[in-house]
């Protein structure tokens, strides 16, 4: 069962190996999808282009229907995936000053690194800039602190906030993308160059839009948060229990340098 | 421009998906980059004068396991996305050096505002604990509730700036 690292399936070093892979996948796919290139990503901003947004909306909901299909498979155990903490204030204007340095430098952090590797001067410049702004941030901290900490509502997820389970979020989510992906695709073939964009046939596209939402409404029946929570009931087996408390890596194991995210979990 | 056509997003976003679910199932947690970059600005920072970077209340949180603030997950990602992102390039042969730019700015000016983007970028991802990568995407894919916020705050300041810079690109 996974997350594996959780259940002491490799060590630390092993797990920094991944890292290189997980990221070489990375980088690789965001390439392929023209992401090394400012006026591409930019373009989202300008009504032209909206790859980003399709991308990212893809990605999550894939994912989140990944994750949702394997809790109700006992494939994954959600309650040892890290859930990032929500600091509603910060991440207000965290987002809004990184949109602004997005359409300003052209990048967002990960991509600038794929630009600088294809050849762009302004990528690796953005990536100085990066680092000069986080150490600006880091030399402001004393005074920023007390705003970085407010508006914790510590883990909170979309179900919780609208007291709904989460596979009925993942099926509204997947309606949500399919509206987004049909009303973008209007938009850019008012304002776009249809010469830039990829065609792709209209079949194939609502196809998987039908996939996807099906999925999704077959979460929002079945209910995984009520198969996770049943699940979790069961295993309390005085048994099983010992066996995973066992397999379990001691905390030490994750150095706190590795994780700083997971510093701020407390709130 | 004579470089292969970029992929269908569509395609993209479900391989992405998919890495980000891996990394969900065998680590525990999502991707990121943003910290790399901190990480990299502490150990300049301890290079020059290490006594501030292990004083700066932030900083010195980055030095707390005693080695390098560069072995971490997420440098370690950040550093396999260059490759990546180099293989890619390599194989569409879309490597190429040059500053990248809409048609009506000068080279030396479009530097600057990959500058100044690159800062508040580089501000606005510490304050918010992450980045499209680590913050959004990551944080999204769980439903967490700030991450969904922080996305579209990202979207609404891009959108609400892009007036502002339409030279720069168009």
């Amino acid at each position: 069962m996974g997350p594996l690292f959780k259940f002491g399936w490799f060590d630390y070093a092993y797990s920094l190996q991944l890292a290189a892979l997980i990221g070489f996948c990375f980088g690789f796919v965001l390439e392929r999808a023209g992401f090394g290139n400012p006026r591409k990503l930019v373009a989202v901003f300008y009504l032209r282009d909206f790859a980003v947004l399709k991308v990212m909306f893809t990605a999550i909901v894939v994912c989140i229907l990944g994750l949702l299909y394997f809790s109700v498979f006992g494939w994954i155990d959600l309650s040892r995936v890290y859930l990032l903490p929500t600091f509603i204030w910060p991440q207000i204007v965290g987002g809004l000053i990184l949109g602004i340095g997005f359409v300003m430098g052209g990048y967002c952090p990960t991509t600038s690194v794929v630009a600088t590797v294809t050849g762009k001067l302004d990528g690796l410049i953005f990536i100085l800039g990066m680092i000069a702004g986080s150490l600006i941030f880091a030399e402001l901290f004393p005074v920023l602190q007390g705003f970085y900490e407010s508006g914790c509502m510590g883990s909170l997820r979309l179900s919780d906030v609208f007291k709904i389970n989460s596979g009925l979020v993942a099926f509204l989510v997947t309606l949500m993308a399919a509206g987004a992906y049909w009303f973008v695709e209007k938009v850019e073939r008012k304002f776009g160059d249809p010469e830039t964009l990829p065609a792709g046939s209209r079949k194939a596209k609502i196809t998987a839009a039908i996939v996807m939402v099906a999925l999704g409404l077959v979460l929002a029946i079945v209910n995984p948060d009520k198969i996770a929570a049943t699940r979790a009931a069961t295993q309390v087996a005085p048994k099983e229990k010992a066996e995973e408390v066992k397999q379990a890596p001691p905390k030490a194991k994750e150095p706190s340098t590795g994780f700083k995210i997971v510093d701020d979990e407390g709130c | 421009m004579n470089h292969e056509r970029y992929s269908n997003p569509y395609v993209i976003g479900v391989l992405l998906g998919l890495i980000l679910l891996f990394t969900f199932y065998t680590m525990g947690r999502g991707v990121g980059s943003s910290a790399s970059f901190a990480r990299m600005g502490a150990t300049g920072v301890d290079l020059v004068a290490p006594e501030h970077a292990k004083s700066n209340k932030y900083l010195s949180e980055y030095f707390e396991g005693g080695g390098s603030p560069l072995m971490a997950w997420l440098v370690f990602l950040t550093l396999g996305a260059g490759l990546g992102g180099l293989f890619s390039g390599f194989i569409s042969n879309r490597i190429q050096g040059q500053t990248a730019r809409g048609p009506s700015i000068g080279v030396s000016f479009r530097l600057w505002l990959a500058l100044g983007g690159g800062i508040l970028s580089g501000f606005a991802a510490r304050l918010a604990r992450g980045c499209t990568s680590g913050q959004a995407l990551t944080g999204a894919s769980e439903l967490a509730f700030g991450s969904w916020v922080f996305m579209f705050c990202i979207f609404a300041g891009g959108y609400a700036a892009a007036y502002f810079f339409r030279k720069e690109w168009l």
